[in-house]
């Protein structure tokens, strides 16, 4: 790995500790198996993935299904076919964990820039319990301005969302003290494969 | 139909001054106030001292400054590439053309749930009131936001609405509302309400927001948020209504980037928010959520009449409540006491201007500040909140600021001319000396009671030491 995405890959991960989420640098063979562990440690029953090219070069689903016994997994768009009932854990296994690999990672202030598309749903990451990001390191950008110019410059439609993903979700509203897992995900933990 | 839920505060029927002594003597609300302040403030100095804050300040400003100015561009720009990504772009005039339309909408869609997450702008258009007599339920499904609903009050902050109550408040209000027993603990409070409004996500025909910025160059609404909720309001219901102020766009990305960064700075003493919401367009050919349409409400409720007047700047605000945390008033009173949406600094210098100039709260407001200039050193786009108050105090004319007016043109008139002057200075003293005794004045008549009410005053100079 190049200094400057070493340099990078440890800013993201310091940023997004100061808002309690979690994460390390991984090589792409040990993407699976700190994705099994991660689940594990969360206790999640199913996970929901994004149909992306990089989890199956790094074979997270086949990890996940032999990992842990029973593991549910449901790959979007097909996963959607549960109804939202399900996915939001008001129906079945009460913790869940959504997969998402994101477009940009922001090493300045530990921002994951996630791109909606036919195999990146939207709502993946927040109707979840937890959410486990795959980011390849060749991704991170220093600024945020940076990585939001790249986004929007390409010719052609605007992605219909992105969602830039900073924290897990968290509320202040009682007694201004912060407070995890009020609408979105409990939990985010990020893993940043240092060789892609 | 709707039933109206009594409201705590504000009691706008009540005068400034009425509903500020309430609030003042609210020793639980005292208590609220002072600990969300010291958290903010603690909070917002760290994040000022590991960033280049006073350059990043600089910069918004000309950023505000310059998106203001060319505002009517810009949001034609802006319309124009939100249809071009298949939403619908209406201009509203004013709060009843907002709501009609969107009552009008849920009416045509056989919308029966309506799930909101946090807006001011939709406060300012009363639009859940709108929404109710249409015969709708709307959910408030911002935690804070939720209690208050069920409470029945209004927010008394911009970013947190909730601040005046505590955890056993909070779980009253949780308890009353589901019928369930709930443990006076704050992760629990958290967990049923995120399971409760869960249901309302899942079952929702519109989803509400808000919006932060509008980005012009791409058509894009920004959502900025904490929870999560302003993302599944934004994805999951078939249509999604975005309500906008018109004053708030920029011009691009490298603007947008910029906003999206010294906001939570100052909101939340952070440099992110926990997430960001940019959404152009209804859901894309191919994908599986997001919603089927968009459509954002561009709001002007008297905001055109500002621009070019030197009060302008007011629209440079990104509602990001750092002149409300910083500002002695609404530290000791809290926003509820202002009985108007928009609170602290930039409420009293924004409610006169969009309600115009004759309501009671108009009159009242701009003078409710000790023009420390605090806000202004808070605000993270450098707005004159202090000379903006002056400004807006200048235009209040009810009875009493014009005799108030008429008072003061006759003094400078006669302090105009040294024989009068000295004539008054000699008549003043002259005055003093009957009515004081041993030195000291405790009870002037006429317009010197009003000192004396408070203080004693020396007949002689220098004055006899008091006893």
């Amino acid at each position: 790995m190049a200094a400057d995405t070493a340099a990078l890959s440890e800013g993201i991960l310091a940023a997004l500790a100061r808002r309690r989420a979690t994460g390390a640098v991984v090589r792409a063979s040990e993407a699976a198996a700190a994705a099994v562990a991660r689940a594990g440690e969360w206790g999640v029953a199913r996970s929901l993935l994004v149909d992306d090219p990089v989890l199956d070069e790094l074979a997270i689903g086949p990890g996940l299904a032999l990992g842990a016994d029973g593991h549910e997994l449901l790959v979007w768009p097909d996963g959607r076919g549960r109804g939202w009932r399900e996915l939001l854990g008001l129906e079945g296994p009460e913790r869940t964990m959504g997969v998402t690999v994101p477009r940009l990672g922001v090493a300045e202030r530990g921002t994951l820039v996630l791109e909606t598309g036919p195999g990146h749903g939207r709502s993946i990451d927040v109707v979840s319990t937890y959410h486990l990001a795959i980011l390849p390191a060749s991704r991170l950008r220093a600024t945020l301005a940076e990585a939001l110019v790249e986004t929007y410059a390409r010719d052609g439609r605007a992605p219909s969302a992105v969602s830039l993903v900073s924290a897990p979700s968290r509320t202040s509203d009682i007694e201004k003290i912060s407070t995890l897992g009020a609408h979105g995900a409990k939990g985010l933990h990020v893993l940043v494969v240092a060789d892609r | 139909m709707s039933s109206r839920r009594p409201v705590v505060y504000p009691d706008t029927t009540a005068p400034l001054r009425e509903r500020t002594r309430e609030a003042l003597a609210d020793d639980a609300l005292a208590a609220n106030l002072r600990a969300a302040g010291a958290s903010w403030g603690a909070a917002r100095a760290r994040i000022a001292s590991e960033n280049p804050f006073a350059q990043m300040r600089d910069r918004a400003r000309e950023i505000r400054r310059g998106d203001v100015r060319d505002l009517p561009e810009l949001l034609d720009r802006l319309e124009e590439r939100v249809r071009a990504a298949g939403g619908v772009v209406t201009r509203a005039a004013d709060a009843d053309a907002a709501c009609r339309y969107i009552t009008d909408l849920a009416a045509a869609r056989g919308a029966r749930l309506v799930a909101k997450s946090k807006s001011m702008a939709t406060e300012e258009i009363k639009l859940n009131e709108a929404i109710e007599e249409s015969g709708l339920r709307v959910v408030e499904t911002d935690l804070g936001e939720w209690i208050l609903q069920l409470a029945g009050q209004h927010p008394s902050h911009i970013v947190a609405p909730a601040v005046p109550l505590n955890k056993e408040q909070v779980r009253q209000v949780l308890m009353a509302e589901s019928g369930w027993e709930l443990p006076s603990d704050r992760e629990a409070l958290v967990a049923h309400a995120r399971t409760r409004l869960r249901e309302v996500f899942a079952s929702a025909d519109i989803g509400i927001s808000g919006v932060n910025f509008g980005v012009a160059e791409t058509g894009t609404i920004c959502v900025v948020e904490n929870e999560g909720n302003a993302r599944l309001v934004t994805a999951l219901p078939r249509i999604h209504v975005a309500v906008m102020g018109m004053e708030r766009v920029v011009r691009d990305w490298d603007e947008a980037a910029h906003i999206l960064q010294i906001l939570p700075m100052a909101a939340i003493g952070d440099d992110a928010a926990g997430y960001v919401n940019l959404i152009t367009g209804p859901r894309a050919p191919g994908e599986a959520d997001g919603p089927e349409e968009l459509h954002l409400v561009i709001v002007d409720g008297g905001r055109s009449a500002l621009l070019g007047t030197d009060l302008e700047e007011a629209l440079d605000c990104i509602r990001c409540g750092a002149c409300l945390y910083s500002c002695p008033m609404w530290r000791s009173v809290g926003g509820q006491a202002y009985g108007s949406p928009y609170s602290g600094p930039i409420g009293s210098v924004l409610t006169p201007l969009l309600e115009g100039m004759e309501g009671e709260r108009s009159s009242e407001l701009p003078f409710m500040s000790s023009l420390c200039g605090s806000c202004h050193d808070a605000c993270p786009v450098g707005i004159p909140l202090h000379d903006l108050l002056v400004r807006v105090r200048a235009r209040v004319t009810t009875a009493a600021h014009r005799r108030d007016r008429a008072r003061f043109r006759l003094w400078s008139l006669a302090w105009s001319s040294p024989a009068a002057y000295r004539a008054s200075v000699l008549l003043a003293r002259m005055g003093l000396r009957l009515a004081g005794r041993r030195g000291w004045a405790r009870r002037l008549p006429g317009p010197g009671a009003e000192w004396t009410s408070q203080r004693d005053l020396p007949t002689r100079w220098p004055p006899t030491p008091p006893r």
